[in-house]
């Protein structure tokens, strides 16, 4: 059931060659959000103003990226009449790129808050508390692209399950950070900042877990959305 | 009542219904059937006598006292043929009965064997001229047809006297007379006596008939079929020509034979009873059934075949030459041939440009004298002596074997020919 | 190539509303879309086609360019056939058929006293919806246009250009063997692809296909389909199909006929997915009453 190269193999090889090449698009779209990702982190964490100012006007060339390629998949639907794992795949990139554009959203915020912050000449020293937060979302989303492009479902499901620990660490920040607040007011205005970067490093790991649940689907033809992990990991036979 | 329930109650009438449909045909073909076997047999029945000839085996003397030749003569083809054979068969016959002396007696004794018996011994010593000056020679001798018919059937008639079926009996004592295959019948033409008479200018006189009406009607058919089918305007003309093709396939027989005597005989002013005039008239006849087989035979080629050609740029010509006439060719062959077996059967309108008359030459040519099988078939039904009545049906029997054989093939041409498409 | 035609689709869609255009069909009506193209290869204009007193296409142009595919569908009995059948005067051959208006091939008029419809034929090719091989060898069967017009000079030549058009047509592999084997021999989708061979061995400008792919099963279908996309590199090609996704697949530029009228012209990539009548909306979303 599990074709090794599933793009491949069509008689029509134009088909072949219209699948890999909106396969490489999401691809191509994936590396630009991580990279915005990455970049954005490296601006809160190391207050470089020059980066924050890339992360926050690269974002057009995700939209775009979303655009085209949503026209393509519409083009294929309308053309090839897609079945079975060609259905699932043209699906599964629809809705994938629709969470890497909002990843590449939450990725723009966090630039433009440090912008907003350097223009306020206040201190970034806090955005330290994210930086543990940061690696496991830059982790989760890198292994989530990393299922999708070797459409590996073994690695996706592992990949869901890092999302609780992203959870975890999102709430113990929240704490502390309720705590910062509640010590001196004065710190509401920037600690809210940094509870605002956290919750969109938090949806970003969640974009990232719902690509991994499209890889399942892509591959296994499951749907594990709003299931729990204990039932994710038994393969499906029937 | 549901509809099941009606459906389930007329079922069993709709069954019966079937099956009597289908008991009526098997009926109609079981009479059909026992028909055409009562015919064969009683064809069959009567014609193998006709295939058999009852032969005498008679001691020739040929020394030369008794040819009235010198030994030392030299034997020339003058000298072989104008022996008196009729007075050595005598002499033969005379040695194998000598206690017959009475005159009357001695005439019935003659008249055991054929007419054509001297000519029987006369080719057989051309042929073998070494044979002169032995004592005796034995040889079969055909025995007369009243003879052949007492011996073969053992019935009596009238012509055959008391004193001559003696003698058979003698004969047969003597292992004397006896039955041998009739080659005569098929190398020998009509004659007046049923022992001589054979079918052989008849064959050939069908043969060279046919021959004139293959040639004429075969390309004019086929030519026909296509100009009409393929090329002629779809007009008021066409359609005239059409109706009165198909008219023409229905007009009685004997119509063409009195078109073929007042055009081609009395205008023309050719041969009468020659092969040519019946070949003419033949075909005249043939070519309506030829021209219709043939146009169903072209029309029945897939347009989808005439079209690939039209689309690759054949011409409307080249089209129908390479495809449409190849593809229709076992149709038309098939019809061709069928036509061919109509001709073969034909006699009326064979009677009327004088292809009826006696003739004993074998033709040579289509511009020979001549008769064809059924017409033969017809002058010896019509003949007095009994033994023409054997000659008749074993005819029939030949007439039958080739119409049968030329059917066949008309069937083997077709499945052999015919391609998928 | 695939980049091109999806790049402008959005644009189409973006300057118009999605308001459909209501085609009236009566007497007098407009095509919607591009029907006149620049550099057209093949270009009609103010055709009209009559079988007796019946008029099967009404005052259609329509313009098909250099190596491109253009479909024709539309209900049955709309005249897109008859239509593509014009295109290299196979009408010619129903007496009562009538055709009106301009044809040119190359700015050639083709049904100018001048040009000969044999001469046509070799230049506008024809597949047929049955697979209508001759009853000869696959050899015979793709040699025979290439004899008739006289195109090899002797055997070597003709059997290069048999081997070359069954290369083409994607057979060589499979028939190698078996040349001299009957062409009727092959399976249904062979011998359509034979069809194909025996018309590109004419060395054709332009192809007409009529539903060839219409009495296939998928496979032969998807390989016909195939063949059709390599070919566009040498010929343009004009397709009938009754099936509204093989247009799909294998087009460029599609035209939907409605009642012997060219009511939409467009951009496969639009038609399938922005049509602008109403009626080629409702035919190929299957509302067509």
């Amino acid at each position: 059931m599990h074709n090794e190269t599933p793009l491949k193999g069509h008689i029509s090889k134009r088909f072949d060659h219209e699948l890999e090449d909106i396969r490489n698009r999401v691809l191509t779209m994936g590396g630009l959000v991580e990279t915005q990702v990455n970049n954005g982190l490296k601006a809160l964490l190391e207050s470089d103003s020059a980066t924050a100012k890339i992360v926050a006007e690269s974002d057009y060339a995700i939209n775009s990226l979303e655009v085209e390629i949503d026209e393509r998949c519409v083009q294929i639907l309308a053309r090839r009449q897609p079945t079975a794992g060609d259905l699932r795949l043209v699906v599964a990139i629809i809705k994938t790129i629709t969470d890497l554009e909002r990843i590449g959203d939450q990725a723009e915020k966090l630039g433009i808050f440090e912008l907003e912050l350097i223009d306020e000449g206040a201190s970034s020293s806090q955005f330290v508390k994210l930086e543990h937060l940061g690696t496991l979302v830059s982790n989760i989303l890198h292994n989530a692209l990393d299922a999708f492009a070797r459409m590996n479902a073994e690695d996706a499901l592992l990949t869901i399950a890092m999302d609780s620990k992203i959870d975890g660490e999102y709430e113990a920040l929240q704490r502390q950070l309720i705590t910062h607040m509640m010590e001196d007011p004065r710190n509401i205005r920037n600690t809210l900042r940094v509870s605002w970067c956290a919750r969109a490093l938090e949806r970003i790991g969640d974009h990232a877990t719902n690509i991994c649940e499209y890889v399942v689907y892509l591959v296994q033809g499951r749907d594990v959305r709003h299931t729990d992990y204990a039932s994710l990991t038994q393969t499906n036979d029937d | 009542m549901s509809n099941i329930k009606l459906v389930e109650k007329n079922l069993k009438k709709r069954y019966a219904r079937e099956r009597r449909f289908q008991l009526y045909g098997k009926m109609a073909v079981l009479t059909g059937f026992i028909f055409l076997a009562l015919l064969l047999i009683d064809i069959i029945s009567k014609a193998m006598p006709a295939f058999q000839a009852t032969e005498i085996l008679l001691d020739i003397p040929l020394d030369h006292a008794t040819l009235e030749l010198e030994p030392a003569q030299k034997l020339d083809q003058d000298t072989l043929s104008a022996l008196n054979y009729a007075g050595l068969i005598k002499t033969a016959l005379r040695q194998a009965f000598p206690e017959v002396t009475n005159r009357s007696d001695k005439k019935l004794l003659y008249k055991l064997v054929s007419d054509g018996a001297e000519f029987t011994l006369r080719d057989h010593i051309i042929s073998n001229p070494e044979l002169i000056g032995k004592d005796s020679i034995s040889l079969w001798i055909k025995a007369d047809d009243d003879i052949d018919t007492l011996f073969k059937l053992e019935t009596l008639t009238s012509r055959v006297k008391p004193e001559q079926v003696a003698f058979v009996e003698q004969l047969k004592q003597e292992n004397r007379i006896a039955t041998h295959f009739n080659t005569t019948f098929f190398s020998n033409s009509d004659s007046r006596e049923p022992e001589q008479a054979g079918i052989k200018g008849a064959l050939l006189g069908s043969f060279w008939t046919l021959l004139v009406t293959l040639l004429l009607s075969l390309p004019i058919g086929i030519g026909a079929a296509v100009y009409l089918e393929e090329f002629a305007p779809q007009n008021k003309l066409t359609d005239f020509v059409e109706i009165n093709i198909n008219n023409l396939a229905a007009v009685p027989s004997i119509v063409f034979g009195l078109l073929g005597l007042a055009v081609f005989i009395n205008f023309f002013g050719m041969p009468r009873s020659a092969p040519l005039v019946g070949g003419l008239v033949l075909s005249l006849m043939t070519l309506p059934t030829i021209i219709i087989s043939s146009r169903a035979a072209i029309k029945a080629v897939p347009p989808s075949i005439k079209e690939a050609a039209l689309g690759l740029g054949a011409s409307h010509v080249q089209t129908v030459f390479h495809h449409v006439i190849p593809l229709a060719m076992p149709g038309i062959l098939t019809g061709a041939i069928i036509g061919m077996a109509q001709a073969l059967g034909e006699t009326a309108p064979l009677l009327m440009i004088g292809m009826v008359a006696f003739i004993v030459d074998v033709p040579g040519g289509i511009l020979d004298s001549a008769t064809v099988l059924p017409v033969q078939i017809y002058l010896w039904a019509d003949s007095p002596e009994r033994a023409f009545t054997a000659l008749t049906a074993a005819t029939i029997l030949v007439l039958l074997v080739f119409l049968a054989t030329m059917n066949t093939l008309a069937i083997l041409l077709r499945k052999h020919f015919e391609k998928r498409w | 190539m695939s980049i091109q035609q999806t790049a402008t689709a959005p644009a189409i869609a973006q300057t118009q509303t999605n308001q459909k255009i209501m085609t009236s069909t009566s007497d007098t009506y407009k095509t919607v879309g591009r029907n006149i193209i620049p550099n057209p290869k093949f270009s009609t204009r103010n055709v009209n086609v009559f079988y007796g007193d019946k008029q099967a296409i009404f005052d259609t142009s329509l313009d098909i360019g250099n190596n491109e595919v253009v479909a024709l569908i539309g209900p049955s009995g709309c005249g897109k056939s008859t239509f593509l059948r014009s295109l290299n005067r196979m009408n010619d051959t129903i007496p009562i058929c009538r055709v009106t208006g301009e044809f040119t091939l190359d700015g050639e008029d083709i049904y100018a006293k001048t040009m000969d419809p044999v001469l046509l034929r070799a230049r506008v090719g024809m597949v047929f919806q049955k697979a209508n091989p001759f009853p000869k060898s696959i050899y015979d069967n793709v040699a025979y246009g290439p004899r008739i017009h006289g195109l090899a000079s002797n055997n070597a030549e003709l059997d290069e250009i048999v081997i070359t058009s069954l290369e083409k047509a994607g057979l060589f592999k499979e028939v190698k063997d078996r040349l001299n084997a009957p062409g009727t021999g092959l399976s249904g989708g062979q011998q359509q692809r034979l069809c194909i061979a025996r018309t590109i061995a004419v060395s054709p400008e332009v192809i007409l296909m009529d539903e060839p792919a219409s009495a296939l099963d998928p496979i032969a279908t998807a390989i016909i389909e195939e063949l059709i996309d390599e070919l566009r590199e040498n010929f343009t090609i004009v397709i009938v199909t009754h099936s509204m996704q093989q247009a799909a697949r294998v087009s460029q530029r599609t035209a939907y006929f409605h009642l012997g009228k060219l009511i939409e012209v467009g951009k496969t990539s639009q038609i399938f997915t922005n049509p602008r009548c109403e009626l080629t909306e409702n035919y190929i979303t299957g509302k067509f009453g």
